[in-house]
Formats: structure tokens, sequence, C-alpha cells
């Protein structure tokens, strides 16, 4: 019994974990279509014969590329990271300088993404569980075209921000919130609209059900039905969706902090793929997956603690792609 | 009175499925002439940066003087044309992983379905910046949207096929002796036209996502190349001195997100007597 029930949690992290290492798979071979290799970056095609023989045979790149594959999972397994070509420094260094100010980033849009979605599924329950059209068009606009709106009323027509976020270096995010509002509110307003047209078709799907119809006619207050008899449905779906946002924001970084000029991991992510620095990129690849598989994997644990009987759970990361509403 | 009432509510119900539609076919023929209306060319200095709306400039001029309305009039052609192509492509994919996943079942199906979550476990936007490194922006936006859009196609597709499999006029033809590509392409996908234009919308949606965003990060077209979202990118620092420069071309590509959007919707929910 216990064997089983150790069994049940312990199939969805081998799943997470034979998924992690599936994505280092495809990041590591997506990197490998680059024409011309490390050797030639570092040395800009510009060494003798030798010295590039030199250089390939330290970097090992004459062996075959399962071989180097197989290296570079038992480098990660280890917490190597492997060198930037652009400089020399441990990647891991690199990241660790950069990981307090994107997970500030993270976090602040996560709440907000949390603060947006709770009020618009407030007004979708208000409404009896039938949704606007707002989120679907919010949640289609391409992340720029946010940014680019945010920064054009916020910084431009009110003059409250500076539309660009340079963070003194060495500074915390935290020294100036400011400079976190635009990037973040990039980030919530898409990923709101995402999580709100995810929602708004469960909870329609809950206020159909006959039991909170039965609840209304009992006579409850509308809160209470709310928190006994709709929100407990909603738990796992939330979870899902959330887990799955925030790996959604991770990557989002990219954009939102190039545009905003603000020195995350994303940024070092972009400027890795301009440099062609292959092992940032792999690293920066990997981040936002890994932090999206662990979430999934959490959530999922963490409803199968709460909810015994919830709404049917979806398989895997893969929950969610349109918006469909709730109807069909 | 209360059936004019009804006819009236039944238009308004009418309009509101069919303006994304027009506004979504507008766009597409509107987009590709709007470079011949272009009142200076798109890729000269004619005044100061960042003037301010007014005169010979209505939408006021860029980072480097240009006449920003001429830009937003020329620069969506291209972002438009590679998001339809890679739409395409990750549709035509999709739907074959999805016909052959349904149809087979068992071993494909699973394999389908394990290749989906390990795509979808990648974000797009990353997936695209790992190809790009190594490949042309352009063909970079395409692979990246058929390896994020693919999987999501191949799903739906797959499991209505799936349930299509066992109707009766597939069965017919299937004992009428019709060879299995015959059955899928006569039988299985006319049934699965509604099902697979919403889903083009959203992939086209997708696509534009894509194209966008390494349009923004300096992946895609390059200066002084008039293009929505690289105006997007040019005009930031200057959203204090001209705003204009920066929401003239974010309209126009929000206003295609939204209609692909809506009309993906509206082509899943519009009930089936209406077409």
């Amino acid at each position: 019994m216990t064997l089983r029930a150790a069994g049940r949690a312990l199939r969805p992290a081998g799943r997470a974990v034979a998924l992690a290492v599936a994505v280092t798979a495809v990041v590591f071979t997506a990197t490998e279509l680059l024409p011309g290799d490390a050797e030639e970056l570092r040395t800009t095609g510009r060494a003798s014969q030798e010295e590039a023989a030199a250089e390939r045979d330290r970097l090992g790149l004459d062996r075959p590329a399962a071989a180097r594959y197989l290296d570079w999972l038992y480098g990660l397994a280890r917490g190597d990271l492997g060198h930037s070509l652009a400089g020399g420094r441990p990647v891991a260094a690199l990241f660790a300088e950069r990981l307090p100010a994107t997970t500030a980033l993270v976090a602040v849009a996560l709440a907000g993404t949390v603060l947006l979605t709770a009020a618009a599924l407030a007004v979708t329950y208000l409404r009896g569980g039938r949704g606007g059209s707002a989120a679907t068009g919010l949640a289609a606009v391409p992340q720029p075209v946010h940014a680019a709106v945010l920064g054009a009323v916020l910084a431009g027509l009110l003059g409250w921000l500076p539309p660009v976020s340079l963070l003194p270096s060495g500074g915390s995010p935290l020294s100036d919130p400011r400079l976190l509002v635009l990037p973040a509110l990039t980030l919530a307003l898409p990923s709101a609209a995402f999580a709100t047209v995810l929602l708004r078709g469960a909870l329609g799907d809950v206020l159909r059900r006959p039991h909170v119809a039965d609840a209304r006619l009992r006579g409850l207050p509308a809160p209470l039905v709310l928190h006994r008899h709709v929100l407990p449905f909603l738990y796992a779906p939330a979870l899902q969706v959330t887990a799955l946002l925030t790996g959604g924001l991770v990557a989002g970084t990219a954009l939102a902090e190039t545009l905003f000029g603000y020195p995350g991991t994303g940024q070092l992510l972009v400027s890795a793929v301009a440099l062609r620095d292959v092992p940032v990129i792999q690293a920066a690849a990997l981040l936002p997956a890994v932090v999206l598989l662990l979430g999934m994997l959490l959530a999922d644990l963490a409803a199968r603690r709460t909810t015994a009987t919830g709404p049917a759970r979806h398989p895997g990361p893969a929950l969610p792609d349109a918006p469909r509403g709730g109807g069909r | 009175m209360s059936r004019s009432v009804a006819f009236l509510s039944l238009s308004a119900a009418r309009a509101r499925r069919t303006a994304p539609v027009a506004a979504a076919v507008v766009l597409l023929v509107c987009v590709p002439l709007g470079r011949y209306a272009a009142p200076h060319p798109p890729e000269r200095t004619v005044a100061a940066p960042w003037t301010p709306p007014g005169g010979r400039h209505p939408l006021g001029t860029d980072v480097l003087g240009r006449d920003v309305l001429s830009r937003v009039l020329a620069g969506g052609t291209q972002l438009l044309t590679l998001s339809l192509l890679a739409a395409a492509v990750a549709v035509v994919c999709g739907t074959a992983l999805g016909l052959a996943a349904g149809w087979s079942g068992g071993r494909v199906a699973r394999g389908v379905r394990a290749l989906g979550d390990l795509l979808l476990a990648v974000p797009a936007l990353v997936l695209a910046l790992v190809l790009a490194t190594a490949l042309p922006g352009a063909t970079a936006v395409v692979v990246a949207a058929v390896l994020a859009g693919a999987p999501l196609t191949a799903r739906v597709v797959g499991t209505q096929c799936a349930y299509l499999r066992d109707s009766g006029h597939v069965h017919a033809a299937v004992e009428r002796g019709e060879s299995t590509p015959a059955v899928l392409v006569h039988e299985v996908l006319p049934n699965l036209r509604r099902l697979v234009a919403a889903d083009a919308g959203l992939r086209l949606v997708t696509a534009l996502q894509i194209a966008a965003a390494l349009a923004v990060l300096g992946l895609g077209p390059q200066p002084p190349e008039p293009d929505w979202a690289l105006m997007l990118s040019e005009n930031l620092p200057g959203a204090a001195l001209n705003p204009w420069a920066l929401l003239a071309p974010a309209v126009p590509l929000a206003g295609c997100a939204w209609a692909f959007a809506a009309t993906a919707g509206t082509v899943a929910h519009t009930p089936r007597e209406a077409v």
C-alpha cells in the first residue's frame, strides 16, 4: 500500500527527469546546428593551423557529438556548466551574478499575474462564468507590443517611469523598484490574460455543475458557495497553469530584460545568441525548461494531495493551447 | 415584434462572428499594399529625430528622423508573410502527424504524444532563440513555429481522427477497400476542416509572436528595413519624446494578432448550421 503510494509519487518525478534529459538533448542538438564551431569562434578564424588544432584538441571538438553531449550532461549533473567562449568565465558564475535580478523580476511578474488573473476571474464569476474577449485578445498580442504600449503610455505619455531600466552595476533590483515596473508588467499582462483564458473554461465548467446550483438553492451566501463549492475544484488547474506560466515568464525575460535594459539571465541569453556563445546559450535555454518541469511536478504532487475528486487532470506539461473557451 | 428583436440579436451575433474574419481578410489584403501609400520613402531621413506628430508627419519621426507613418505603412508585409508561411508549415506537419497518430493509435500515438510533451517543455521563444544562433532569422521562426505548434495541432487532430475512425462512413469506406490515404483524405479530413481551420488561426498567432520577438531582439530583418516589430525596439528609447513612434507600429501588430485569434475562436464556436 505504502509502496504503491510511493510509486505513485515517484512516477511523475521520473517522468519529469526523463523529460528534462530529453530537453537537454533537444538543446544540444539545436546548438550543434551551428556552422563552424567553438574553435573558429574563439580564434575568429585567424589562428594558424597548429594553433587551431591545439585549440580544438583542448576543447575536445574532434570527438563525436554523442561523446561531447554525454560530457556536457555529466558536467550538468555535477553543476559544471562549462566556460563561456567569450571571456572564458565559468557559466555558473555568470548565472549566479544575474540570477538574483531575474528571480526578483519573475517573482514580481508572477505576483502581478496572480493578482490580475484573480481579478479577471472574479469578474467572470460575477458575470456567471461568461468571459469577454478582452483576455483572448490580450493573450494573442505579441509580448513586444505589450512592452511598447506600456513604455509609450507609462514612460512616454504619462512620464512616470524611465523607459530603460539601467541598473547600476552591482546594484540590487530592489534598490529602485521603479525599474522593475515596466519589465514586470510586460511579463505579467500577457501571462495573466493567458491564465484567464485557460482558467475561465475551468471556472465555467465548475459553475455549471449541479452541486453549485444546489448550494445556491439552499441559500448559501455567494462567498461561501465560492469558497466551499467552486474554488476547491480550481486548485489543480490553477496550480498547473501557475507552473506553466512560471516557465513562460522565465522564458519571457529574454524579451522584457533586453527591451528595457534589465541585467538578468534573459538578457544574458540574448547577448549569448548574438555572440554564438554556445555554453551560455545551452545553460540559459535549459533554465526555463527546468523551471517549467519542476513547477509541473510540484503542481502535480500538490494537486494529488489537495483534490481527490478534482476535475480531470491533463497529463504532462502540455496542458494548454488555446483560447478555446470552456464550452466544447 | 419579438421576431424582429430575435432577428436583431441574431444579426448582432453574426456581426460579432464575422468582424474578426473581415478584419483578418482586410489586414491580409491591405498590409502588402501599404508600401505604395507611404507619403515618404520609409528608409530616408526627412526631419529631425523624434519630431512629435504634426504637419507633414502625422505620426512624427523616429530615432533617425524617418517618417513614422510611412514606415508603419511599409512595415508589415515581411512579418505577415513569414508568419503565414510558418503557420502553414506547422499546420501541415501537425495535421499529418495527428492523422498518423489518430489512425494508427497505439505505439505511434504514444510516440507523437511523447514528442509533443518534450517539445512543449521548451518555451517557443527560447527554442527560437537557440535556433537563431545557427539558422537565419526567418528559418529559425519557421522551425520554431513548427516545433512549438505542430505537436498541439497533432494532438487535437489525432484525438478527433481516432474518434472518426470508428464512425460509419469511415468503416464503409474501409470495407469498400479504399486505401488508407484515400480514406484519410476523402472521409476523415473533410470532417476535420473546421478544427484545422481554427487551429491554423492559433498557429498563426504563435508564429506572429515568435517572428515579432526575434525581430525585436535584432535577429530578424536588419535596419534600415521598415518592420513593425523592429520599430518597437528602435523607438523604445524615445518613448518620452515621441510615444507615437512606438504606438503606431504596435497598433497594427496587435490588430493582426487579435484578428487571427478571434477568427480562430469564431471558427471553432460557430454553430454548424450557420456556415
